[in-house]
Formats: structure tokens, C-alpha cells, sequence
């Protein structure tokens, strides 16, 4: 498998290079030298060394020196690495719940230095929970699990019976505190601790529970809720600690 | 909880006594069930948290007698604050035949949570659907048979302040008494069981058991429910809130109501204390004139003098006392007060107190001691000890006769009700300097969580609202009858023994002093009370008290005053008859004769944040634990006093 022996001999550099050209040619048929240059954010005299490089490895076509072209051997190496840098970032995003800039940025840093066994075998966990049904059910599990536990090594099925939305994105945090008087949302999670807490879910304040917020007292605090036929006055430092998603329709 | 607890046996017909408990939310009106089973005397309260003590009564069934205990009120057995910890304890260690729990029909879905808790231990229980009327009202109809059905429980429907069901309620409690709880369905006996770990404090296992619960009620109600409540239920009270909780109204409402209910206490108060005024007065007379014995008699002094001047010039203030409690109970019972709460909070949590601070606060002003036994409902320790610390100084009933002596007798009638208003938010603000200090100080600490419930509003009966006014009343009535008559007598006695063997006027008359007989007379009254002990103690200190412009009579009857602060007026009135005996029989046109209007206010000031009651010292002992707080207080705050007396005196000088 000589493109195997080409492929592996690549340093990060030449990778991101013949990755780039790869998702070039994808678009339209053709990579040219100053779309090269533009993607990778570099000078296009810099380029030409690179290119001469992996023209000597044979996987790209360099012939014409404006417009380049994939070799066989340089298409699947290509793809390779795309589709690693992809599920990679994929991975990062909707399994571990990073943001997507951060997914983006990690996936760029770690894939030069995964084999490709590594690789496939993510990609096949990564099928596994996206795929199929038990699989998804682990995945929220796992979402449930490490809200719960947070720093609690040891498991006592305390998660097993609910789970957690945990927001994908990780950018929007939407709480009580920043609903305006005649705003409706959906509880999602109660992240104060101890007696707070108790107190809390003492009153009601559950995930999934829809409120509405009243009023707001003279100087903007305590905060006063509606919610399924009983109302309570909640000071902002407690609102705070109580995320939540809009709700739009008039749904109960 | 394996080994069989003796409420699980079958009773047998010889145990003719059942001990019964009542548990719920707070507000979900068991103190009013507990009235209406028992007959009892008890307050009645619309904010979360008004009965700390457990309370007592009983009422026979045939040949059973039931003695019902009411619990304080609890959102939880998993919670913090004190009361709620008192009746965790009560359910899981109290030894009873039936646990009676009690529920707000309008909140069911929250309420039904505390029940289920109930349910995991094995008490006998019977469920209590309070509010029967306002859930009807709302449209919602539950099949309690089958909740009963589901739960294993006897489930009753009541309406606590018309009386509806409570004969039913009586009958369950009997019968579940007479035989062991039955298992309720397995899917719900699979929750509780899961779910054991009541005191478990880990927060993961707090969600998981709360969200356990909330499916299994949602699943208890989608099977038990007929009818679902009108979303719009509450649409009146929202309407209201609109108004009294608005967010740049609801304040100045807030202090026009405070306003109101003291000007009406004083204006309505005015024509009844005339009439007691008099009567007492008749009655002083009357004896006096008809007396058997002697003109000089000790007994007849002690009699009028002692008894009915001091007795009588506290009750006196009884028709003010009646009219503000009436006010507050009412506030208390229709909900409003919670609204204050949340109105207040920010600027009490700015002050380092809790919004459920006010209603300990509120309630000083007819009485310290409720008040400081309220601060109770205040969870966090630092926020119930700064609460109670400043608590004195919030004007109590106690002090009212007081203002009400020396406000109409140094002020025009245009400056009365200004000048009362003004001595209130004086204490108020004073308050909220010392609690922010202390905050900042002794007691620093995070402040707690603010979670508090907004009753709906409910138009409390007239009947609540005369029965807590009574209670109150009778409170400051007992007082009077007991402390203050027996204070009465020892200060009576101080102020006449020793008898001066000669006196000083009889020489200058040999002199060839001219004098009228009743100047002669008020003479010798004044040096035999100089001689008594209480003058000679109060003219040893007056020199300390002089910077304060108070004379030697201010500082015996001040003396009196840390005994309780109403002794001040009957001590002044004795000092003033026995000093100046028939000269005027208006004690406030002597002091409008003898006082400026800035003794006045230096001794206003004085009365108000110094020399907490007795009382008050050996409550606050009892509440916080150590005596180190009670003395703290009392001393510092006489300091206190003193100081800015003084200042109110010296700058009063300066205009
Ligand atoms: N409409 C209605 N009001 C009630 C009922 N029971 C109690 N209340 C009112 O609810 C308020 C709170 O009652 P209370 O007995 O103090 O509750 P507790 O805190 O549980 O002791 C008072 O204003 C009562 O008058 C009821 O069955 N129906
Ligand atoms: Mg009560």
C-alpha cells in the first residue's frame, strides 16, 4: 500500500495541505494555488514548496503549477484525513458537548497524531451512539452522569432514572434571572448546591417544569414566578443558579 | 424502621386515649383545622411560618379521647430551617397513633410531595384535602376515594373555616387509629421504598428523588383527577397584585397601609381610652371617699395608689393595643403581609436581614417576645440572630402608653400623629443601621435563600381575626393583670418605705415659712418618696442621667421600665400622685408643666432603644442560646440609647 507508506510519511503541515486541496477539488474539480493559499490563511510563494513535496510523493498533480490536481493515491489519502478531521470534530461537538469553535480547534491540533486504527475505532463508537437506539440511550446517560457526578468518581445509579439536558453548545445559558415579567420557559436544570437546592426542588422547581415570570419587585429583586398553580418569590442570587429554555406557544 | 412501632398495632377498645398529629405545608390552614377539631385558641396566619410552637388540644369521641398536636409548617422532612427540622423530628421520632396530613387542594401537586414523604414512614395516615371550597371554586374535582384507594390512606375533603368535613376528618382519624395503614399500590410503595433515604443530603440524590416524586403524582393525579382547576383561578388574585404588588406602587401603598392602621389606632383608640380613663378614676375615688378606716392608711394607699393607679394606667391603652393587633391580624390573615416580604426583601437583604425578617420585625411592634419567637422561621442563623438583636426597637405595644403620654402632653394635636410615625421609623431605621453593622461585624456571613411562597389572597373570617386579636390582647391583658400588678406593688412599696421620721417642711413652717395646706401636703409627699428607696437609688444615679436632662422621678420610673416598658407610666403616675397628692389628677398636664418638648423627645429615644425588657432578655436567652447575646443586647443597646438620647437633648438645646 504504497499511498499507506505516502500518507504516513506526511508531516502536519503537508496533512493540513493535501486536505486542503482535497475539500477544493471536492467543490470544483480543481485546486488553485491562490485558493490554497487563501484557505491555509499563508503567502502564496510559501505554498510552492509544500506542493513540490507532495508532487514528489506522488499524490498530487503539479504539473501545470497554477491549476493542482489529485492524484488516486492523493484523493484517498485526502479523504482520510478529511473525513478525520470531521468525525473528530464531530466528536468533540455533539459527543462531549464542547462548543463548536473549541471542537474545531481540538480537531485540528489532535488528528495528525491519531493512527488510523484509533481513528476507525471512533468512528465506530461514534456510529454506535449516534446510531443505534441503545446507544443513544447510553449517551444520555453519560450527559445525566457527568452533570450528576462532577468530580464524584464512584457511581450509585443515582442518574440512571433521569436525564440531563445538557446544552450542546455549551454558549447559551439561559436562567430565571433573565426572563422579563410575562416571559415563559421550561426549567431545565437547578445548578445551586446544599440547602439551596433542597429548598428549591422542596418548592417545585423541577426540570421540565414550565413558569412564568410575574413581576419583578422595586429594585429588580426577588423575582416572582407563576408555575403550576402556585407562585413563589425567588431572590436573583437563586434565579441565577436556575437554567432554563424558552417557551414561545402557548403550551401548558 | 423494622422493629414494629406501637402506632402499628391494632388498638384494642380498653386504650381509650389517641394521639394524633397534624403535618402539612405551611399555610395549608392546619392551625385552623386544629381549632375547629379542638376548640382552641391558636393565631391563624397567612404568611409561611407562623406557628412555631407545637400546640395542643384535645376533644373526646364517645369513649375516646384524641389529643391532636399542630406541627409547625413544612415544605419538606428534608429541609433546614429550624420549625421544619422540629416537625421532621415530631414525624420521624413521635410516637403517634395518627398522622393527620394536611393539604392546600388549590397546590395539590406540590403538596402531594410532603405527603408521600409522610408515607415513607409508617405512621397511620390520614390525608386531609383542606381548601375544599377554593378548589371547588377553581373547578377541580378529585375522586378522593380512589386517591385513598392508591395512597392506602383514609382521604378527606374539608374546608377548614366553615367547618366542612371536619366531623368526616374526626371519624378518620378514629378509624385509621383502630387499625394498621393498608399498602398502597405497588408502583407508589416502589417509589417510597426507593426513595427511603429521607435525610440524605446529596444533591444528585435530592434531584432524583424530587423528580421520582413529581412522576408519581403526575401519574396519582392524571388517574384521580375529575375535573383539572380553570387556569384563570387565581385571576383576582393576580388582579390585585397588579396594584398592591406593583413594582413602583407596592411600596408607597405598603407604608400608606403601615401609616393607616396606626392613624385609625389612635384616632378610634381616643374615645374608649377616655371612657376606661374615667372609670378608673371613679373607682380611685370611690374607695378613697368611702373608705372605713383611716385617710393615712397604708392599705388604702397600696390600694389606690399602688393597684389601681399602676393597673389602671396600663389598661388604659388597652382599646390602642386591641385596635393595632386587629390591623395586623388582618394584614397577616388575607396574605398581604407576604407581599411585604417580597416588597421588602432587597432592602432588608441589603441590610444583611431575609425578607421573612419582617414578619418577626412587624410583629415586635405589639410585642419583643412573639417577635423574637418568630425569628424561628429565618433559616440561616446570622440572619435570625441579627434579626432578633435589632428587634427591640421596633416599638412595641408595651411602649405606646408611653408615647401616648408624653406625645399628647409636649406636642400640638397637629404634631401627634407625625411625631408617633416619626418615632416608629425612627426604631425602624436605627434597625437597619445596627442589623447592617452587626452584618458587617459579629454575624458576617453569606445571606440565605430567599424561596418564599405568595398565598393567594384570602378574606380572612371575621371570626380569625377577633379570635387573634383577643389572643393578643389577652396576652397584654395577663401581663397586665400578673407582671404588672405584682410590679405595681413592690414599686409602690419601694416608693413608700422607709417613712421619713421628720420632715423638712414642718421645720421651715416653725421657721416662719408661709405655705398653704396643699403646698404644705405636696412638700412632704415629695420628701417622703425622696426618702423611700426607689428616690434615694434614682437621686444617687440622676447625676449620670443629667446629660439626658432627666430628673430623679424619670429615672425611678425608667428603673421601673426595665422590668417592662409599661411600668414606666404607673410609676410615673405614683410618683406624681404621691409627690403632689390632689394637687392635678392629669398626669400629662403635670408633665406638660414640667417637661420640655426635648426631654421629651431625648426620653422617647431613650425609652426606645434602651433597656430591653426582662422578658425580652430572658427570651432572647432562651432563642439564641446563650446568655452572652441577651446581655450583649440589653447592654448595648442601652449604650446606645444613652448616647443618642444625649445628643437628641444637647442638639435640642442648640435650637
Ligand atoms: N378558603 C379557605 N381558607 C382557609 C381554609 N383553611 C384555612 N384557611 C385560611 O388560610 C389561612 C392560613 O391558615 P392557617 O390555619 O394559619 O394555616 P397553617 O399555616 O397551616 O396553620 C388563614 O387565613 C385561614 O383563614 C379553607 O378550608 N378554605
Ligand atoms: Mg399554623
Amino acid at each position: 500500500m504504497s499511498d499507506q507508506t505516502a500518507a504516513s510519511n506526511l508531516t502536519p503541515a503537508l496533512e493540513d495541505y493535501l486536505e486542503t486541496i482535497y475539500r477544493l477539488v471536492a467543490k470544483s474539480g480543481f485546486a488553485r494555488v491562490r485558493d490554497i493559499a487563501k484557505a491555509r490563511d499563508v503567502n502564496p510563494a510559501s505554498v510552492t514548496p509544500a506542493m513540490k513535496r507532495l508532487d514528489q510523493l506522488g499524490l498530487i498533480d503539479y504539473q501545470q503549477r497554477e491549476y493542482v490536481g489529485l492524484t488516486t493515491e492523493g484523493e484517498t489519502a485526502g479523504r482520510r484525513i478529511y473525513a478525520r478531521h470531521q468525525i473528530l470534530t464531530r466528536f468533540f461537538n455533539k459527543f462531549l458537548g464542547l462548543p463548536a469553535d473549541v471542537a474545531e480547534r481540538d480537531a485540528c491540533t489532535t488528528e495528525h497524531n491519531l493512527s488510523a486504527e484509533t481513528v476507525d475505532q471512533l468512528v465506530r463508537l461514534f456510529e454506535y451512539m449516534e446510531v443505534c437506539p441503545e446507544g443513544k440511550d447510553h449517551l444520555s446517560r453519560f450527559r445525566a452522569c457527568s452533570a450528576v457526578h462532577d468530580n464524584v468518581p464512584e457511581c450509585e445509579h443515582k442518574c440512571n432514572s433521569f436525564t440531563l439536558i445538557t446544552d450542546a453548545s455549551g454558549t447559551h445559558r439561559l436562567t430565571i434571572a433573565d426572563l422579563e415579567p410575562g416571559q415563559r420557559a421550561r426549567i431545565r436544570q437547578i445548578e445551586s448546591k446544599g440547602a439551596v437546592r433542597q429548598r428549591l426542588l422542596d418548592m417545585g422547581i423541577l426540570p421540565h417544569v414550565h413558569i412564568e415570570v410575574a413581576r419583578v419587585a422595586p429594585a429588580g429583586d426577588p423575582v416572582w414566578i407563576k408555575m403550576q398553580g402556585y407562585e413563589l418569590a425567588l431572590r436573583m442570587s437563586e434565579a441565577k443558579a436556575v437554567t432554563v429554555e424558552p417557551v414561545t406557544e402557548n403550551s401548558p | 424502621m423494622t422493629n414494629d412501632p406501637p402506632r402499628q398495632q391494632t388498638r384494642t377498645p380498653e386504650s381509650r386515649t389517641i394521639r394524633a398529629v397534624l403535618a402539612g405545608n405551611p399555610n395549608c390552614g392546619k392551625t385552623s383545622i386544629f381549632n375547629g377539631l379542638t376548640g382552641a385558641r391558636q393565631r391563624v396566619g397567612n404568611y409561611p411560618g407562623v406557628t412555631v410552637e407545637k400546640r395542643e388540644g384535645r376533644w373526646t369521641e364517645g369513649s375516646f379521647q384524641v389529643q391532636m398536636r399542630d406541627l409547625p409548617g413544612a415544605y419538606s422532612l428534608t429541609s433546614y430551617s429550624p420549625e421544619e427540622r422540629v416537625a421532621r423530628d415530631e414525624l420521624l421520632e413521635g410516637d403517634y397513633d395518627v398522622v393527620v396530613v394536611v393539604i392546600d387542594s388549590t397546590t395539590i401537586r406540590r403538596s402531594l410531595t410532603f405527603a408521600l414523604q409522610v408515607l415513607q414512614t409508617e405512621a397511620n395516615v390520614v390525608l386531609c384535602l383542606n381548601m375544599a371550597d377554593e378548589a371547588r371554586r377553581s373547578g377541580q374535582k378529585i375522586d378522593t376515594s380512589k386517591l385513598g384507594r392508591l395512597l392506602g390512606v383514609p382521604v378527606v375533603e374539608t374546608a377548614a373555616h366553615t367547618g366542612e368535613g371536619l366531623d368526616s376528618l374526626k371519624a378518620a382519624i378514629l378509624a385509621s387509629s383502630l387499625q394498621p395503614r393498608r399498602a398502597p399500590q405497588p408502583e407508589i410503595a416502589a417509589v417510597l421504598e426507593d426513595t427511603r433515604t429521607i435525610i440524605e443530603q446529596d444533591d444528585a440524590a435530592a434531584l432524583h428523588r424530587s423528580q421520582r416524586f413529581a412522576i408519581t403524582i403526575a401519574g396519582i393525579l392524571d388517574q384521580v383527577t375529575v375535573e383539572a382547576a380553570r387556569p384563570d383561578s387565581r385571576a383576582s388574585t393576580t388582579r390585585i397584585d397588579t396594584v398592591l404588588a406593583h413594582r413602583w406602587f407596592g411600596l408607597p401603598i405598603f407604608l400608606g397601609v403601615m401609616y393607616a392602621v396606626f392613624w385609625l389606632t389612635f384616632t378610634l383608640g381616643e374615645a374608649p381610652m377616655g371612657w376606661i380613663e374615667s372609670g378608673v378614676n371613679w373607682l380611685g375615688e370611690a374607695i378613697d371617699t368611702n373608705w372605713p378606716g383611716s385617710p393615712d392608711s397604708p392599705l388604702l394607699s397600696l390600694l389606690v395608689d399602688g393597684i389601681i393607679g399602676g393597673v389602671g394606667g396600663v389598661l388604659v391603652f388597652l382599646p390602642n393595643i386591641v385596635l393595632l393587633f386587629l390591623g395586623l391580624s388582618f394584614l397577616e390573615d388575607t396574605g398581604y403581609l407576604a407581599r411585604a416580604a417580597y416588597l421588602m426583601d432587597r432592602y432588608l437583604s441589603r441590610v444583611g436581614l431575609h425578607g421573612k425578617s419582617f414578619l418577626p420585625l412587624v410583629t415586635g411592634f405589639g410585642c419583643s417576645i412573639p417577635g423574637i419567637m418568630a425569628t424561628r422561621t429565618i433559616e440561616n442563623e446570622r440572619d435570625r440572630l441579627a434579626t432578633m438583636f435589632v428587634l427591640p426597637l421596633m416599638s412595641c405595644g408595651a411602649r405606646l402608653p408611653i408615647w401616648m403620654l408624653v406625645i399628647p402632653a409636649l406636642f400640638a394635636p397637629a404634631l401627634r400623629a407625625p411625631m408617633m410615625w416619626g418615632i416608629y421609623l425612627f426604631g425602624i431605621l436605627l434597625a437597619m443601621i445596627l442589623a447592617l453593622i452587626l452584618r458587617g461585624t459579629v454575624l458576617k456571613g453569606d445571606p440565605t435563600p430567599f424561596v418564599l411562597e405568595m398565598p393567594p389572597y384570602r378574606l380572612p373570617t371575621l371570626r380569625s381575626v377577633i379570635t387573634r386579636m383577643a389572643e393578643r390582647s389577652w396576652m397584654y391583658l395577663r401581663k397586665a393583670g400578673t407582671v404588672i400588678l405584682g410590679i405595681s406593688i413592690i414599686l409602690w412599696a419601694l416608693t413608700t418605705y422607709p417613712r421619713p421620721d421628720s420632715f423638712q417642711v414642718d421645720e421651715d413652717i416653725a421657721a416662719g415659712a408661709q405655705l398653704t395646706e396643699q403646698e404644705i401636703d405636696g412638700r412632704r409627699s415629695a420628701e417622703r418618696l425622696q426618702f423611700s428607696i426607689t428616690g434615694r437609688v434614682g437621686t444617687a444615679i440622676e447625676p449620670f442621667f443629667r446629660p439626658l436632662g432627666f430628673d430623679w422621678r424619670i429615672v425611678t420610673a425608667s428603673l421601673g421600665a426595665f422590668a417592662a416598658k409599661e411600668v414606666f407610666v404607673s410609676q410615673m403616675s405614683i410618683v406624681y400622685a404621691l409627690g403632689e397628692e390632689g394637687a392635678e389628677t392629669d398626669l400629662q398636664s403635670k408633665l406638660r408643666r414640667d417637661f420640655s418638648p426635648r426631654l421629651g423627645i431625648a426620653l422617647m429615644i431613650f425609652m426606645l432603644v434602651g433597656t430591653p425588657c426582662m422578658a425580652t432578655v430572658a427570651v432572647v436567652r432562651r432563642e439564641s442560646g446563650s446568655w452572652k447575646w441577651a446581655w450583649g443586647q440589653f447592654f448595648g443597646l442601652t449604650a446606645l440609647a444613652y448616647v443618642l438620647a444625649m445628643t437628641a437633648y444637647a442638639i435640642g438645646g442648640l435650637v
